[in-house]
């Protein structure tokens, strides 16, 4: 049953382009590029049959190459989905099965919005604003050019319409998820990875929206296309900012675990180069998305990890009177040390990590910078990066409870 | 030589430890044990289960490091702490008549008392069936308190070597 609905996760388009052999056989980035190919040699035949002028045979490419860019990005959807891992909450699972059924509904509902576009379009062109249609192909309208003409609109339309769809069914799924994920308990969340994947849709969204700029050019003379092109771009790349901007303040990690590291002042840092292990305990911060401690930069640490990124993260309760509630997270993963190299493109994480250092260790930063002189140099501070700030990106966590050891998806 | 009274106090006065051990990708990994220490041979022990992720670290490579430490979250300058670092051997559940009569036990006074904690869930079986004991040879310790450092080497016999 599952994987009747698994293979069912397709669009038209997609399933169409599946089944095709010379396309079937490529993978389907390739098999757009001989899409587009096939689309250009035609209109490009079919111009100079018709003695088109250079600027048509222009416009029409332009117009294939829009809906090429925005099939590569939006046929994106299908496979991210498609290995979806399911969520470890039963209210964001649902809500995630109800937003692919839809987005992938068996009736395709999705050609929906390109059917009405194109429906709207196609009198426009014929009956309202005939210019637009000399302008594109000249004074005479053979029907076999027209017929040509009519599918690259159609074309085009539909893939308007999917992105409506898309990005309107994100904003939908972010703002439910961004909810449902308030009312997690224990250790139910979405993990890391398949937020990330959601967020990546998100944002090839903002980038279907800009291309749509690019029919600006084909639509000049007419203001009013222009002007709904503009409300185009505007309401695509406005939704799918803000649902990526949404998905981005989605705890990825579950409750149990976000309150351990949001609480504990101390974590413990494994680090190994040479095949020996060293740890040290650390003070951390936590921004409710990324884990960052700091070092010396004479520390041992440092420069093992300059060596070997591969780094273990321990955060622990103890509570000697009730050994049930003695809680322990493991991350293991890569570090990445800040530079000075990252100061211009990452300013306002450093300013921010070090803000939150302020507030969770006031008095440690006032002892670090009061006592100034007769801290040893190790412990000096340099200006701007007060000490080095490292980030740590985990890809396997393992939760304790009492004696209970759990592996949580990353 | 004995090694400096602060590490004595940290290593006797704790019984918590974090161990690390990494594998042959050198990818670390980090479980908190409780643990024995033995002044005489310069050793440290701990129970842990055969299948748990540390055994197979250990089995791929033997050097090992544990850190005990006392934290103060109001001042950094009272933070202090012991890692040893040495190499770890695998001791079958059966023989553990190599400790010391006083080692011994405490390990068992330990024991007892980590297995009464955690009765209600892993049982009251003795040890034995998963359980191995770890032994740690230390080779090398560091001892700080804020930014003050001491450290002391040991021998492969486990006398102490060299104290700065």
């Amino acid at each position: 049953m599952d994987n009747i609905k698994r293979k069912e996760m397709k669009w038209i388009y997609e399933d169409i382009v599946g089944k095709i052999p010379p396309f079937s056989l490529l993978s389907y980035q390739y098999s757009i590029l001989l899409q587009l190919f096939f689309l250009l040699v035609l209109g490009l035949t079919l111009g100079f049959i018709f003695d088109l002028k250079i600027m048509s045979l222009l416009y029409g490419s332009l117009g294939i190459m829009v809906a090429v860019m925005w099939s590569m990005l939006i046929l994106q959807l299908g496979p991210t989905l498609r290995q979806f891992r399911a969520p470890l909450s039963k209210y964001e699972n649902e809500l995630l099965e109800k937003y692919k059924e839809i987005l992938f509904h068996k009736n395709h509902y999705e050609a929906l919005p390109g059917l009405v576009i194109f429906i709207l379009f196609m009198p426009y062109i014929f009956y309202y604003n005939p210019g637009l249609l000399d302008y594109w192909i000249g004074k005479t309208h053979n029907p076999v050019l027209l017929v040509f003409m009519s599918l690259l609109i159609w074309d085009i339309c539909y893939r308007m319409g999917l992105g409506i769809w898309t990005s309107v069914l994100a904003l939908w799924r972010s703002i439910n998820l961004g909810k449902i994920a308030k009312n997690r308990i224990e250790l139910e969340h979405t993990p890391y990875t398949e937020l990330r994947a959601l967020r990546k849709l998100d944002i090839n969204n903002v980038f279907f929206g800009l291309i749509s700029l690019l029919l600006i050019p084909i639509l000049q003379i007419d203001r009013v296309l222009v002007s709904v092109i503009f409300v185009f771009v505007f309401f695509i790349t406005f939704t799918s900012i803000i649902s990526a901007h949404l998905i981005s303040k989605v705890p990825w990690l579950p409750p149990d675990i976000y309150n351990l590291v949001k609480e504990s002042s101390f974590a413990y840092i494994g680090t190994s180069n040479h095949g020996m292990p060293h740890i040290t305990p650390v003070v951390y911060v936590f921004d409710g998305q990324n884990i960052f401690f700091n070092t010396s930069k004479e520390a041992k640490k440092l420069k093992i990890m300059r060596e070997n990124n591969k780094i273990a993260f321990l955060i622990d309760k103890r509570d000697m009177s009730n050994i049930y509630e003695n809680k322990a997270v493991l991350f293991t993963g890569k570090v990445q040390v800040f530079g000075l190299l990252d100061i211009p493109l990452r300013f306002i994480q450093m300013l921010r990590a070090r803000k939150l250092f302020q507030e969770k260790y006031p008095e440690y930063t006032q002892k670090y910078s009061t006592s100034k002189s007769e801290l040893p140099k190790a412990w000096q501070l340099t200006p701007i990066i007060a000490r080095i700030l490292i980030q740590v990106k985990p890809y396997k966590i393992i939760y304790w409870r009492g004696a209970k050891q759990i592996t949580v998806p990353v | 030589m004995r090694i400096p009274d602060e590490m004595l106090n940290i290593l006797y006065g704790n019984y918590f430890g974090y161990v690390c051990t990494s594998d042959r990708f050198e990818q670390p990994h980090l479980t908190p044990v409780f643990f024995i220490y033995e002044e005489d041979s310069q050793k440290i022990f701990f129970i842990t289960n055969d299948r748990s992720q540390k055994v197979r670290n250990i089995t791929e490579n033997p050097n090992v490091s544990i850190t005990v430490d006392i934290r103060d979250t109001i001042n950094p300058f009272n933070n202090e702490g012991v890692m040893a670092q040495g190499t770890a051997e695998i001791k079958e559940n059966e023989p553990i008549y190599f400790l010391s009569e006083d080692t011994l036990e405490l390990y068992m006074e330990i024991y007892t008392e980590f297995k009464s904690k955690y009765r209600a869930v892993i049982g009251n079986k003795p040890l034995g069936d998963n359980d191995v004991i770890v032994q740690i040879n230390i080779q090398k310790m560091v001892y700080w308190k804020g930014p003050h450092f001491k450290s002391a080497k040991i021998s492969e016999e486990g006398t102490v070597i060299k104290v700065t």
